[in-house]
């Protein structure tokens, strides 16, 4: 089964054939044509990934092509699970050039300036458009690497104005893999930068349906390397929110944490840091990097439904009608849809605005690493000369 | 509930559990405190990383798109500069190889007209009429002496030129030079001593020749009495061949700027103003590709000395008159007279002007454009020397192809190949079908003595 549409040298289409031979002859069906210049894909982590990877090279031969795992897809029919989707980027509209890193650890300045200044070099030779003010950079990183914050710092440094998102790979909620794909193979431990260049109008965006309460959580302790909150106001940390959301440490689970998510305020705005889970020893894991002596604020959300609605309207308002969306949208907030019954309506939504994208373990920004929002890229119709 | 773990209410009941809050309200204190004095986050720590991409990245970000523009100018401006440069490029290929075009293509009539001339030579006529004739006959030996040498230079410039390099005698060269130039001396009053030598060199027998005739003419040019002296001296590291004269000299801040186009020293003698100035930018062009190095020693009010070094032949003797252009036989009319002489040429004029030319030597002439009419024309007639246009039109076998097979139907048939083509490989390519070659324009003496040489040999 497979659905797509085709808009302004953007083409997406989704299988949810399970044998991965299968679904990538599908997917290249349906996307291949003769000015097909770049294909960019995300999988349920429920595939054979070594066999998805060499369908993906058969299917699709030359083309480059990239993707990670997820943790539920955004179709061209909104939201699904155990599938696959991809888009794929005629080359007259974009230049594309990726670049994979493959030593997190050693991700330096020096490291990423060679690198973000090869890939715009080898988009400019593509002459598609104007580097500047006609370039973003995707990210996808391993979602459970622990390393984005420094990665996406260094690498957003490196970029300078030419803005970036992406989102950290999923595997449907198990916590266990998270893969990255680029070259023909997936990758653990390692992220994919794609640089896009497009004639297209474009605009990248992010948003949560979040506001602030009163109650503030200080971090009195906490294992930075393992992104743990050992206590919170000097109390054992899953007793504390336990207290805070009012339930029994024992029913904390992630339906929880995204009805009740913990922010930091910075520079005015507040930045969600996403609950992963709670460990034994009373201590919560976060999605993100998490510091002794930072200051949590309680938050609550509000009618998620009218916050995307209102977001698309913006972005429309300034585009003009969508020629597709690439949206990472925190796993969370699809969690909060569906306890909330909400799922079609919000399917229905991402579909009339072409929304691609898959639900991630965290999000970009701007070099930011942020949790329980909807953020990406929106493109709009080509300029008329 | 908020920061703090009891209700107001609840405030002075009960000690224990006010020790318990100010025990939390410490751990709240110090953890703040210790964040406050390390100036937010540990250098290096993820959250740090988090914090400064929100609050710091901001100048970072302003001073990385600085550079980013600076590079973008900075490569538009490079790709400007190369675009420029590809196209200053192309316009000095075009030039030259129009230079080269106009060039071949006068050299087609001029040759026609040369031949002409030499045919009209050989008639009686009155004396007055002789005179002119010659005089057309010098004048189109000069006009083609210039385009000779526009031709030279626009090929040296346009790299389609190669040395095509080969063992021989140097007396070869130098001794046919001094017969030439000692006439040429003679008419203007000055004496040449040639001094010959017999040793082998391996050079570009007709490159070479340009340049020791450039350094004569530019002799004869700029002598006005004494003598010159042509000769060789034997180098460590090769033969010396110089080109002395008692000539003015050459001052020494021009040593460098006479071998650039268009310059000459002191204003010859009116009487032989004729030249572009270009004979020794091609004399330092031809010494550039043949990797013979020119020196040039001057004493002002005394003369100049030009000298090349041509490096020694590796094996001497192993070619001796296998491909001598300048053939030292002697040569009588006797060859000459009843003949028969095949000539093939796409050009009507050509056939015309060797069919009076060839006729005037005695030669029984038979011209046409293919084997085929020649060979309707013959009457079954054997010939004796094909004279054959390399370039025969456009879809047309070519002069050496054609030669050949005409050599399987006559074994032996002594073939020249005449071509208005300067290149090297075609100069071989003739060589090894045992044919010879003659350069257009076609210079009636030289092709009389090789005809006289190859007729001799029968």
């Amino acid at each position: 089964m497979t659905t797509h549409f085709t808009n302004h040298g953007l083409s997406a289409a989704a299988s949810r054939e399970p044998n991965p031979q299968d679904a990538a002859h599908a997917l290249a069906l349906a996307l291949c044509h003769e000015h097909a210049g770049f294909v960019l894909f995300f999988c349920s982590a429920e595939y054979p990934l070594s066999q998805l990877a060499d369908a993906l090279c058969q299917a699709f031969g030359e083309l480059p092509v990239s993707g990670c795992t997820t943790a539920g897809e955004l179709t061209p029919d909104g939201y699904d699970r155990g599938s696959i989707v991809a888009i794929c980027f005629d080359r007259r509209l974009f230049a594309v050039e990726t670049a994979l890193i493959d030593d997190l650890e050693h991700f330096d300045l020096p490291t990423a300036q060679p690198l973000v200044d090869g890939l715009l070099e080898r988009c400019r030779r593509q002459a598609v458009a104007p580097v500047n003010e006609h370039s973003f950079a995707l990210t996808l990183l391993d979602g459970l690497s622990s390393r984005e914050e420094q990665v996406l710092a260094t690498l957003d440094a490196a970029l300078g104005r030419i803005p970036s998102f992406g989102g950290s790979a999923g595997d449907d909620n198990h916590l266990t893999h998270t893969h990255v794909y680029a070259n023909g193979r997936f990758h653990t431990r390692a992220a994919v930068v794609v640089m896009m260049n497009t004639r297209l109008p474009f605009e990248v965006f992010s948003t949560h349906h979040l506001e602030p309460l009163e109650h503030k959580l200080v971090v009195t302790a906490a294992d930075r390397e393992r992104r743990r909150v050992l206590e919170l106001n000097g109390v054992p940390a899953a007793e504390l929110y336990a207290a805070l959301v009012g339930c029994s440490v024992e029913a904390l689970a992630p339906p929880i944490f995204a009805q009740h998510p913990l922010a930091v305020h910075l520079g005015g705005q507040h930045y969600i840091r996403s609950i992963q889970r709670v460990n034994d020893d009373g201590s919560l894991s976060f999605y993100c990097a998490v510091e002794n002596g930072i200051v949590l604020t309680a938050m609550q959300p509000t009618p998620l439904l009218t916050d995307l609605a209102h977001m698309l309207q913006r972005v429309e308002a300034r585009l003009g009608e969508p020629a597709a969306i690439i949206g990472c949208d925190c796993f969370l907030r699809r969690m909060a849809l569906e306890s909330l019954g909400q799922l079609d309506q919000a399917s229905t939504l991402l579909r009339q605005a072409r929304v691609v994208g898959f639900n991630t373990y965290g999000e970009q920004h701007h070099g930011m690493h942020v949790n329980q929002t909807f953020t990406g890229v929106a493109f709009g119709a080509l300029p008329t000369p | 509930m908020a920061l703090f773990q009891l209700p107001d209410s609840q405030q002075g009941d009960d000690i224990a559990a006010l020790r318990e809050e100010n025990h939390r309200l410490r751990k709240v204190c110090t953890a703040l405190m210790e964040r406050v004095e390390s100036g937010g986050s540990p250098n290096g720590a993820p959250y740090a990383a988090f914090e400064r991409s929100v609050l710091l990245a901001e100048q970072v970000r302003e001073r990385t798109d600085a550079l980013h523009r600076t590079l973008d100018e900075l490569s538009q401006v490079n790709a400007r500069l190369l675009a420029a440069n590809a196209e200053a490029h192309a316009a000095n290929v075009s030039k030259t190889k129009f230079l080269a075009a106009v060039s071949h293509d006068l050299l087609q009539p001029l040759n026609a007209a040369r031949l002409f001339a030499s045919a009209l030579e050989t008639h009686a006529l009155p004396e007055s009429s002789q005179a002119l004739v010659g005089h057309i006959g010098r004048s189109l030996k000069d006009v083609e002496g210039l385009l000779g040498t526009l031709v030279d230079i626009s090929r040296l410039d346009a790299g389609v030129l190669h040395a095509d390099k080969a063992p021989f005698a140097v007396s070869t060269l130098l001794d046919a030079l001094a017969e030439e130039y000692r006439q040429v001396a003679g008419v203007r009053g000055l004496t040449l001593h040639y001094v010959p030598s017999r040793v082998w060199v391996e050079s570009d027998l007709a490159l070479l020749a340009r340049v020791v005739r450039n350094f004569l003419s530019n002799a004869v040019r700029y002598t006005e009495h004494g003598h010159l002296l042509l000769g060789c001296r034997r180098r460590a590291d090769g033969l010396e061949i110089m080109v002395g004269d008692t000539g003015p000299g050459i001052p020494e801040p021009q040593r460098k700027a006479i071998f650039l186009e268009f310059r000459r020293a002191s204003q010859p003698q009116a009487n032989h103003s004729r030249g572009l100035g270009l004979g020794l930018a091609i004399v330092d062009r031809i010494s550039t590709m043949l990797d013979h190095p020119v020196t040039l020693a001057s004493r002002l009010g005394h003369g100049s000395l030009f000298s090349i070094l041509v490096p020694y032949a590796a094996s001497c003797g192993a070619l001796e008159g296998a491909s001598s252009p300048v053939p030292s036989a002697q040569w009588g009319d006797d060859p000459l007279q009843g003949c028969v002489v095949w000539v093939v040429d796409d050009d009507p004029a050509i056939t015309e002007g060797m069919q009076a030319l060839l006729g005037s030597w005695g030669c029984r002439v038979r011209a046409a454009a293919t084997v085929s009419a020649l060979e309707a024309a013959s009457d079954g007639e054997r010939p004796a020397v094909l004279l054959v246009d390399y370039h025969l039109g456009e879809h047309r076998e070519n002069g050496i192809d054609l030669a050949a097979r005409l050599r399987r139907r006559y074994p032996g048939l002594a073939t020249v190949v005449i071509t208005a083509n300067h290149e090297a490989s075609l100069k071989r390519a003739t060589r090894e079908a045992g044919m010879h070659c003659l350069l257009k324009p076609l210079k009636p003496l030289r092709l009389k003595m090789l005809l006289g040489t190859l007729l001799e040999g029968r």
